[in-house]
């Protein structure tokens, strides 16, 4: 089986589990327990914490550990809210953890907006633009969008708030940049943002909120006062230490060129077939392709049948009209249809890659000639 | 000590052929209980069950609330019939501030009162206790039934329980349901039933057109069914090739009656291999292009041998889903997974098919190799 879904979860680091099952069963101490013992781990979460914001090039700031992206994302909206008129902006490339979220701000009655985004997958910059003033007070944008691997270019987006939106933070759903492409806190103002383990093999069930101004961010959650009481709860020590672990092994540029040339032994088989469509994005990790004629949620399962697992993004129910990402690029209803999302990891072996495009490419075209 | 009387309803029709009616009942009431332990005995008109663990009556009562051919039952107070006993028991029951009505039977007429003494002498004895409450002879706020059999044992009952009645299962032959995932069917499956229908299921799929999950969601459904259907025999039956035949071969507009009258020959022939009496659907009069009279028309002719049977075929959309949330199989028949009837849409089903063009166009295909290949892998699932 080659797995082309790495979008959707990574495997977890071998290795990272044995940290895992230290930190589980030896180490296994309460980091809040005022023994030395409950100590010794609090300073090595800490350590985690520092290494996260080496990762992101962020000369200051705090990380709060979370349970993964949902929760990051969630904590980052909700925890901003103000009393008092203030707006709400979101791009419609947006990943259900943040969109979902933002629409519950609308149901409260709050002034919510989403921007569209341009036919190249990254937010229409003049329409969001358009949307800020000095009542806005938060401005929520993914960075790389999981359905397209497309790059929002947040330092635009930062110059947008400074001039335009003066009171605003900026948040960023960076679960598909981080640890795969550069990021770089150093050269661009951003308050919040979201990483998520299991995404660059941590494990599932945890990430982290990074947060430049403590005291600008509010808890949404009530217990014990940990992390600073901006998220109570005994910290998922195993996990935490099993994706600081990951992190430490992961050479970003080096992985980047690596997936480079993966997409590029991908695509030089792919694009054989006029009939298949792709949008060669940014983010080399994420594609999402079209398939003239066939159904992507149909050549998905006969390519799992073949022994490739792809994809369809993360709303592409059957009873769905469509998918709202590539509906706000410009794309019709029935060329959505005809999308799979293929996406690798740094790890991967180009053979296997270049075997898994032969595999589409035949399955494509025997499924065509069924359903023509 | 509790015990649990219970009624069947339409089995006294059944005039010389009672007694096979009443042992297929009594079978399943037995199975159902499979689990538990108790006394059964049979009495005249009524079923008790008893010595059984009071922990377990709230499940036991689930199960027999689902046995078809089953009336009503009564939870209720077992004693011997000696009067002190039952007067002491009747006393016993909180009728304060409340209107109330005794009825007494007395099957065993060793029993020194007659029905209308004992139960007005009853109806005293209960007021004297409680001045706050009244007798209501017309619309009592509570029944006080007192049962006097002739095993030596009254029965002292408020309440009476609704089970679903219908014939008992196993009685009227066994069919094979067409099981789509959607609302209809599962509902048709379960209404054949409670005529006393026992059934087996087909479903077809069409992977990789539709998923994994249509098809545990039928599994799912027919799971539900067991509850009341006993063991279900699963028949999953592959039939994209079919489709992508009638899809490249034949007019579009007649894709879903050709479709459905191979789903149908299919069907007949798994209903002869497995001894089964009818294909049930869960067609409704004219809820879609292919349920109207014409396109059953053509679709029933395939069958040579053996009945369609269409329990939902005069009910509305809304009534079938009123039983469905009645019995549990709406929250999985809602799932957004395709069934094999939404592939290979056509833009305009035909409303009025005729029986010569639909076999003008069937020529096109290879029916026998086809309706042979999907025999060949039917895939069976026993679900209990």
């Amino acid at each position: 089986m080659i797995y082309l879904d790495n979008a959707a979860t990574t495997p977890m680091f071998l290795d990272a589990l044995e940290i895992y099952k230290k930190y589980a069963v030896n180490n296994f101490y309460n980091p809040s327990a005022v023994y030395s013992e409950g100590f010794a781990i609090k300073k090595e979460l800490d350590e985690i914490k520092n290494d996260i914001l080496k990762k992101l090039n962020a000369k200051n700031g705090n990380i709060i550990f979370t349970s993964g992206a949902t929760e990051s994302n969630n904590l980052a909206i909700l925890g901003s809210k103000k009393s008092g008129s203030w707006e709400y902006v979101f791009t419609q490339g947006e990943h259900p953890s943040v969109y979902n979220v933002a629409k519950e701000l609308e149901k409260q009655g709050n002034v919510v907006h989403f921007v569209k985004l341009q036919e190249n997958g990254q937010v229409d910059y003049d329409k969001l633009k358009g949307v800020l003033n000095d009542r806005t007070r938060l401005i929520s944008t993914i960075h790389v969008n999981n359905e397209t691997g497309a790059v929002n270019d947040v330092i635009k987006i930062e110059k947008l708030r400074k001039t335009f939106a003066q009171n605003a933070l900026l948040h960023v759903d960076g679960v598909q940049a981080f640890c795969k492409i550069p990021v770089n806190l150093n050269n661009v103002d951003i308050d919040l943002y979201t990483i998520s383990a299991h995404k660059f093999h941590g494990p599932k069930g945890v990430g982290a909120l990074y947060i430049k101004n403590m005291n600008l961010l509010r808890n949404i959650t009530f217990g014990g006062g940990q992390e600073f009481g901006i998220r109570s709860g005994t910290e998922n020590v195993p996990a935490i230490m099993s994706m600081g672990y990951v992190l430490k092994k992961i050479d970003v540029e080096n992985n980047y060129k690596k997936v480079k040339i993966l997409k590029k032994s991908f695509l030089d088989i792919i694009s054989k077939d006029n009939n298949i469509k792709f949008y060669d994005n940014e983010s080399p990790y994420i594609l999402s392709l079209s398939f003239k004629g066939v159904n992507g949620e149909t050549l998905m399962r006969e390519l799992q049948s073949n022994g490739v697992l792809v994809g369809i993004g993360s709303a592409c129910s059957s009873k769905k009209a469509g998918n709202r990402i590539l509906e706000s690029m410009g794309e019709s209803i029935e060329k959505i249809k005809t999308h799979i999302r293929v996406s690798f990891n740094a790890y991967q072996e180009e053979k296997d890659i270049e075997d898994a495009a032969k595999i589409i490419l035949k399955t494509y075209r025997n499924l065509f000639e069924r359903v023509k | 000590m509790k015990s649990i009387l219970l009624r069947f309803g339409e089995l006294y029709l059944k005039g010389n052929n009672r007694y096979i009616f009443e042992n297929k009942l009594i079978e399943n009431i037995k199975f159902s209980l499979k689990s538990f332990t108790y006394k059964f005995e049979k009495t005249f008109g009524r079923y008790i069950i008893s010595n059984y663990s009071q922990s377990e009556e709230f499940e036991i009562i689930k199960k027999l609330k689902n046995v078809f051919g089953l009336h009503s039952l009564s939870i209720a107070e077992e004693v011997d019939s000696i009067e002190e006993d039952i007067v002491k028991e009747v006393l016993k029951i909180n009728v304060a501030n409340k209107s109330f009505k005794v009825f007494v039977k007395r099957a065993d007429k060793n029993f020194n009162k007659s029905s209308m003494v004992f139960a007005s002498e009853l109806g005293e004895k209960l007021l004297k206790k409680n001045s706050s409450s009244k007798v209501d002879l017309y619309n009592p706020q509570v029944e006080i039934h007192i049962d006097i059999r002739m095993n030596g044992k009254s029965y002292i009952f408020t309440n009476n329980i609704k089970c679903q009645g219908g014939l008992p299962l196993g009685t009227s032959g066994k069919g094979l349901l067409l099981l789509s995932g959607g609302i209809d069917s599962p509902v048709a499956g379960y209404l054949i039933g409670k005529r006393g229908m026992k059934i087996e299921a087909i479903h077809f799929h069409s992977y990789p057109y539709t998923s994994e999950q249509a098809k545990d969601k039928v599994i799912q459904l027919a799971k539900r069914l067991t509850s009341y259907l006993g063991e279900i025999k699963l028949h999953i039956v592959s039939f994209t090739k079919v489709q992508e035949e009638i899809h490249k071969n034949c007019l579009s507009e007649y894709m879903i009656t050709i479709m459905r009258r191979i789903m149908m020959r299919i069907a007949e022939q798994i209903a002869e291999q497995n001894s089964l009496q009818a294909v049930i659907t869960g067609e409704s009069l004219g809820q879609v292009a292919s349920q109207t009279i014409e396109s059953m028309m053509v679709t029933g002719n395939v069958l040579k041998h053996i009945p369609i049977l269409r329990p939902c075929i005069a009910m509305d959309k809304e009534d079938i889903i009123k039983v469905s949330n009645e019995i549990d199989t709406y929250d999985i028949s809602i799932l957004p997974y395709e069934d094999c009837c939404t592939v290979f849409l056509p833009k305009n089903p035909i409303i009025k098919p005729s029986l010569e063009r639909c076999e003008k166009e069937e020529k096109k295909l290879n029916l026998e190799e086809l309706v042979l290949d999907c025999l060949k892998n039917e895939e069976i699932i026993i679900l209990n």
